[in-house]
């Protein structure tokens, strides 16, 4: 038979029973969406992550206090730290390894930070004017940290977005001293507005000089240490020098050193595993669909015996007959995992107007595999049926047996 | 010529075999038109589906022009229906979702015949029929005797040698019935073999021979026009069996059902 012609049979008889072959097709679309629109939400998070950590700035190595296969979870101070981070620390590495640009002490602590009779519980973090281009600070007004030495520590301090707001609602905050517990700092400059970053809260901080954070805190070491490699570096050599000069001044591996890459790439892993699952699961609802294809050509061969029988009068032999067969239940899957793919693309679309900051969108490989998936599904569900149908005894079923 | 020697047609009803044949033998002669007559359950439908290589004997040679065709496999079978044999039922077996030309496209369409010509030879088949107007309509939208008129045009667009009626005119009323009967006379009349499966002795009559049968032979046998009131034919069955069904009041729906068993061996 002509591929033309039995296109158009398989169609018409398709047609005859439109709300059946409606219903199946619906069976298919829904698995199809399933799989579309999870696929795109997994790719969404995973993008969404991503670019996260692109605009941390993706080549930053950490440093912190703490052997993380040692201290097994615990509190740092527990598990055992006998070598704090220094500020010295921090000036060797950025002095001995060539490919970071700078190295920025970390201080954190909490504490009130108030201005009049107004006040905030906020992160009190000590950096160094490198933070800013760090982290890819931008300035609402005024200016960053300056630079400084190390070890010493202007009473001055930058506010987040939030700290200023709450503080000093619209009025202008620069020259403005504020207190943040026991001590006056002036304030200097307020950070643009940024939003949740992967848990910390950029907007709601306030940035001092580390040797400044030091002392409130009144603590001789650090948090951590940032390193800004230089743009294209690679990260491994940085961890592994790094790791030899701490332990050269620590006599210990009392450290955890670990790339942004580094979390990025299990993060995206886990991602990509559970959006893979999801995907999986979706796709079960296909193999259902595809029963319900196998169900609907089953009664549609039993209903149609005589027609088969007279094809089979007027000289079809068998593998025409299969052929007619299997195509309808083909079409109908095809069909329904072209409609599927149309309207769950539609609805990631329309979840991604309702949420902008999600930005989903089916990958290649889903859309790839639930069309193949669709496709084989009516094939390997539609054999049975049409098999049936070439093997009826034509006598028989002329009369409808 | 058409040939078939000592066939037998056996099924298996559970646990007892029914012979629907019992070693039935029969010359028909190109371009001879036969009846076929009988009661219900005599074995005549089964005798047209094996003509019509729809079924296989159990035993027995059937041969069409001089081919043992009850020896071939379901592909061969397949084709020798294509080419070489066309069907008309008693209930037309029109594809109710096409429409007349379509129906009648249908076995060029197994054929491999190019649309452009299967169109051509459509159309001038439904126009041997006088259906020429009624080319798009869908059998829905015609009457009874239109429909067997869309389907004798179906049966004949291959131009098959040997044509296989049952019980064409059986759903039909009397004057739409005398204008198919006119039509197949029509292909008789162009040399086609006819063979015709029929209670109907306005039918039975204008075949050139009436073969009778009963319980699976073929008992007697009698020129068409010879054939002036059914008593002739009706004492072979009522003499020897009188409870046997009467064939004046053999209703055609009984005869397809009662010939048909459940499962083929």
């Amino acid at each position: 038979m002509n591929p033309l012609d039995l296109l158009r049979f398989a169609t018409q008889a398709l047609l005859q029973n439109r709300r059946r072959s409606g219903l199946s097709l619906l069976g298919v679309v829904i698995g199809v969406v399933a799989v579309v629109s999870l696929t795109a939400i997994g790719e969404g998070a995973l993008r969404y992550v991503t670019t996260q950590f692109a605009s941390l700035g993706s080549s930053i190595v950490n440093v912190s206090p703490g052997k993380n296969e040692t201290t097994g979870g615990m509190p740092h101070g527990i598990g055992g730290v006998p070598n704090d981070l220094t500020l010295q620390d921090a000036i060797v590495l950025e002095r001995r390894v060539q490919a970071v640009r700078a190295a920025v002490p970390v201080s954190v602590s909490t504490d009130i930070v108030s201005y009049r009779e107004r006040g905030r519980s906020s992160r009190v973090v000590g950096v160094t004017s490198e933070f800013q281009q760090l982290q890819r600070l931008d300035m609402a007004s005024g200016s960053f940290l300056p630079e400084s030495e190390l070890d010493r520590g202007a009473a001055v301090v930058v506010l987040g977005h939030k700290v200023a707001q709450e503080l000093f609602d619209n009025a202008n905050p620069l020259g403005a001293t504020v207190r943040i517990g026991s001590w006056r700092m002036r304030v200097i400059g307020v950070l643009q507005e940024r939003g949740q970053q992967l848990g910390m809260d950029i907007d709601d901080v306030a940035l001092i000089p580390v040797a400044s954070g030091m002392r409130m805190a009144n603590k001789s070491s650090v948090n951590r240490i940032m390193l800004d490699l230089y743009p294209k570096s690679d990260s491994k050599p940085v961890i592994a020098q790094v790791k030899k000069i701490l332990i050269d001044r620590h006599d210990e591996e009392d450290f955890t050193c670990i790339s942004q890459d580094a979390v990025l790439a299990s993060l995206s892993s886990i991602l990509a595993i559970l959006t893979l699952v999801v995907a999986g699961i979706a796709s079960i609802s296909l193999g259902v669909a595809g029963i319900g294809i196998m169900n609907v050509m089953l009664v549609s061969v039993s209903e149609r015996t005589d027609e088969v029988g007279l094809l089979k009068a007027l000289g079809a032999n068998q593998r025409q007959i299969l052929q007619i067969f299997l195509l309808e239940a083909t079409m109908l899957s095809s069909a329904g995992g072209l409609i599927g793919l149309a309207s769950g693309t539609a609805l990631v679309e329309l979840g991604n107007l309702l949420y902008p900051r999600i930005n989903a969108a089916t990958p290649l490989w889903a859309i790839a595999a639930v069309l193949g998936l669709s496709l084989g599904t009516g094939i390997v569900f539609g054999v049975l049926p049409a098999w049936r149908a070439s093997r009826l005894d034509p006598v028989a079923a002329l009369q409808g047996h | 010529m058409i040939r078939v020697e000592g066939l037998w047609r056996t099924y298996q009803m559970g646990d007892h075999e029914l012979h629907a044949l019992r070693g039935v033998s029969e010359t028909i002669e190109d371009g001879e038109y036969v009846a076929i007559m009988g009661p219900s359950g005599s074995g005549k439908s089964t005798l047209l589906n094996l003509l019509g290589c729809l079924d296989s004997p159990n035993r027995g040679r059937y041969l069409l022009a001089d081919e043992d065709v009850a020896g071939l496999g379901d592909d061969a079978l397949a084709e020798t229906r294509l080419r070489r044999i066309g069907f008309i039922f008693q209930s037309f077996h029109l594809v109710p979702r096409l429409t007349a030309v379509q129906n009648v496209e249908m076995p060029m369409i197994f054929a491999g015949i190019t649309p452009s010509d299967r169109r051509r030879r459509a159309e001038s088949s439904l126009a041997a029929v006088g259906l020429s107007d009624r080319l798009g309509h869908k059998p829905n939208e015609l009457s009874g005797g239109q429909k067997q008129r869309v389907a004798i045009a179906r049966s004949t667009v291959m131009d098959p040698g040997l044509l296989l009626a049952d019980e064409p005119t059986g759903n039909l009323d009397s004057r739409s019935g005398a204008q198919v009967l006119d039509l197949l006379a029509e292909l008789h009349a162009g040399g086609r073999t006819l063979v015709v499966v029929t209670h109907d002795p306005a039918v039975a009559r204008r075949a050139d021979r009436v073969v009778v049968m009963r319980d699976g032979e073929i008992v007697k046998r009698v020129r068409g026009e010879d054939i002036n009131d059914l008593n002739g034919l009706f004492d072979i069955s009522s003499e020897d069996d009188p409870s046997k069904q009467d064939m004046n009041t053999a209703r055609e729906g009984d005869e397809t059902k009662a010939v048909v068993p459940e499962k083929p061996v």
